[in-house]
C-alpha cells in the first residue's frame, strides 16, 4: 500500500491521521508535483461542496466502539471477534478519535497528574465567564 | 459506534445551556482527557495543545445553541477539535493547505485560500448536509447490524475500501481472501447505499465511490 490515495489524502487534510502517516504524505508532498497536484484537485472539490462516503464514514465515527468498549480492549475482557476489530481499527484503520479516546483511558488507569485538575480548572475559568453572562441574561 | 448523545451527556447539556456552572465543569472533566490526546497527537507540544483544547470548549461554548441532541457529544466535541486544530495549523503555517501550494507560488495560496472559496461553492450547505445524513442514516444502520451479527469481515473490507481507499486487491490480500469476495461485498453495500439515497431524493453520483468498483487503484 506504498502509493498514496485519494482518501488518506482526504484524511490528512482533516488531520486525522497517525504521525508516521503524516510525515510519510509530507514527505511524498514535497518530492511529488503529480501528488501535490492531487491534493490541490481534492481541496478544490471540498471547496465546491464536494464529499466522499469514506471522509464521512470517518468524521462521524460511524464504526468506531464505544468507549466503554476500548475500556474493556485496554483490559481484554472483550470476545476475540471485538478484540479483533477494535485492533483493526486502532491499528489498520488508525482512527484518530479511538486512538484518542484510547490514550486518555490509559492515562486514567495511572495515578491522576496534579497539572491534570489545573489544566480543568483552567478550561473552566476561560469559560465559565461567558456563562454567568447567559445565566444574567435570562434572569 | 457513534451514536446519538447518551442520556447523561443531553442532560448536561440541557443544564448547561440554563447557565449550570456544575454541569459545565462535569463536562470539561468528561472530555478535555480524550481532546488533548487528539490534538497533542498532531502538534505534539502540550501548551500549544492546551490553548487549542481551550478553544475547543469555548467553541462549544458559543455553539451551544446549534447543537443537535442527536449528534454524540463527543462526534461534535472532536469535530471542534479538528477545526481549531486546523486554525492553529494555519496560523503556524503547517497545515496541508501550504504543502500543496509548495512551489507553485501566491497565486495557487489565493486560489486555495478557504475564505475566497466559500462564495464559489457551487452546492449549498444544506444540500451537503442532506446528503451527509443519508449516508450517516444508511452506513450507520448496516454497520450496526454488522457490528451486531459479529460479522466484522464484511466490516473490515468496507472499511479498508472506502475510509482508507485501498483497492479491492489490497483488501483481499490483506484479510486473505478472495478479490470476488470482496468484490461482492462492495457490490452489495453500494447497492444499498445507492438505493437508499436516492430513496431520499438525492443523486447517488455525488459520490465517487458509488461509481467506481475498486478494480483500479
Amino acid at each position: 500500500m506504498s502509493a498514496i490515495n485519494r482518501e488518506q489524502l482526504s484524511a490528512y487534510l482533516d488531520d486525522a491521521l497517525s504521525d508516521g502517516e503524516t510525515a510519510q504524505i509530507e514527505q511524498a508532498l514535497r518530492e511529488s508535483e503529480p501528488l501535490r497536484r492531487s491534493l490541490r484537485a481534492l481541496i478544490q472539490e471540498r471547496d465546491r461542496g464536494e464529499h466522499s462516503i469514506g471522509a464521512i464514514w470517518r468524521r462521524e465515527r460511524l464504526s468506531c466502539p464505544s468507549r466503554e468498549q476500548l475500556g474493556n480492549y485496554l483490559l481484554q475482557v472483550l470476545d476475540s471477534d471485538w478484540q479483533d476489530y477494535i485492533e483493526f481499527h486502532l491499528k489498520t484503520i488508525g482512527c484518530a478519535y479511538c486512538q484518542a479516546n484510547l490514550a486518555d483511558l490509559q492515562a486514567l488507569q495511572k495515578p491522576a497528574e496534579p497539572q491534570a485538575q489545573k489544566r480543568r480548572q483552567r478550561f473552566y475559568e476561560s469559560s465559565a465567564g461567558y456563562l454567568n453572562v447567559a445565566r444574567d441574561t435570562r434572569k | 459506534m457513534s451514536s446519538p448523545s447518551s442520556e447523561s451527556d443531553r442532560l448536561l447539556v440541557r443544564q448547561i445551556r440554563q447557565g449550570d456552572q456544575r454541569s459545565w465543569k462535569a463536562l470539561i472533566d468528561r472530555y478535555e482527557g480524550r481532546l488533548l490526546a487528539f490534538v497533542d497527537r498532531r502538534l505534539h507540544d502540550h501548551a500549544a495543545s492546551e490553548d487549542v483544547v481551550e478553544e475547543t470548549f469555548l467553541g462549544f461554548y458559543l455553539s451551544l445553541a446549534n447543537f443537535d441532541e442527536q449528534r454524540e457529544l463527543q462526534t461534535y466535541l472532536f469535530t471542534i477539535a479538528s477545526h481549531k486544530l486546523t486554525d492553529y495549523l494555519r496560523r503556524m503555517g503547517r497545515h496541508p493547505l501550504h504543502m500543496a501550494s509548495e512551489g507553485a507560488g501566491d497565486v495557487l495560496q489565493n486560489q486555495l485560500d478557504p475564505h475566497s472559496a466559500a462564495s464559489s461553492m457551487a452546492r449549498g450547505r444544506e444540500r451537503q448536509e442532506l446528503e451527509r445524513h443519508a449516508v450517516i442514516r444508511c452506513l450507520g444502520t448496516i454497520i450496526r447490524q454488522w457490528q451486531d451479527k459479529g460479522d466484522f469481515i464484511r466490516l473490515k473490507v468496507l472499511e479498508l475500501l472506502l475510509v482508507r481507499g485501498w483497492a479491492n486487491r489490497d483488501v483481499a490480500a490483506f484479510l486473505k481472501i478472495s478479490e470476488q469476495q470482496v468484490a461482492n461485498y462492495r457490490f452489495a453495500a453500494v447497492k444499498k447505499l445507492t438505493e437508499h439515497i436516492r430513496d431520499a431524493a438525492l443523486p447517488a453520483d455525488v459520490f465517487p465511490e458509488l461509481q467506481d468498483t475498486g478494480a483500479n487503484p
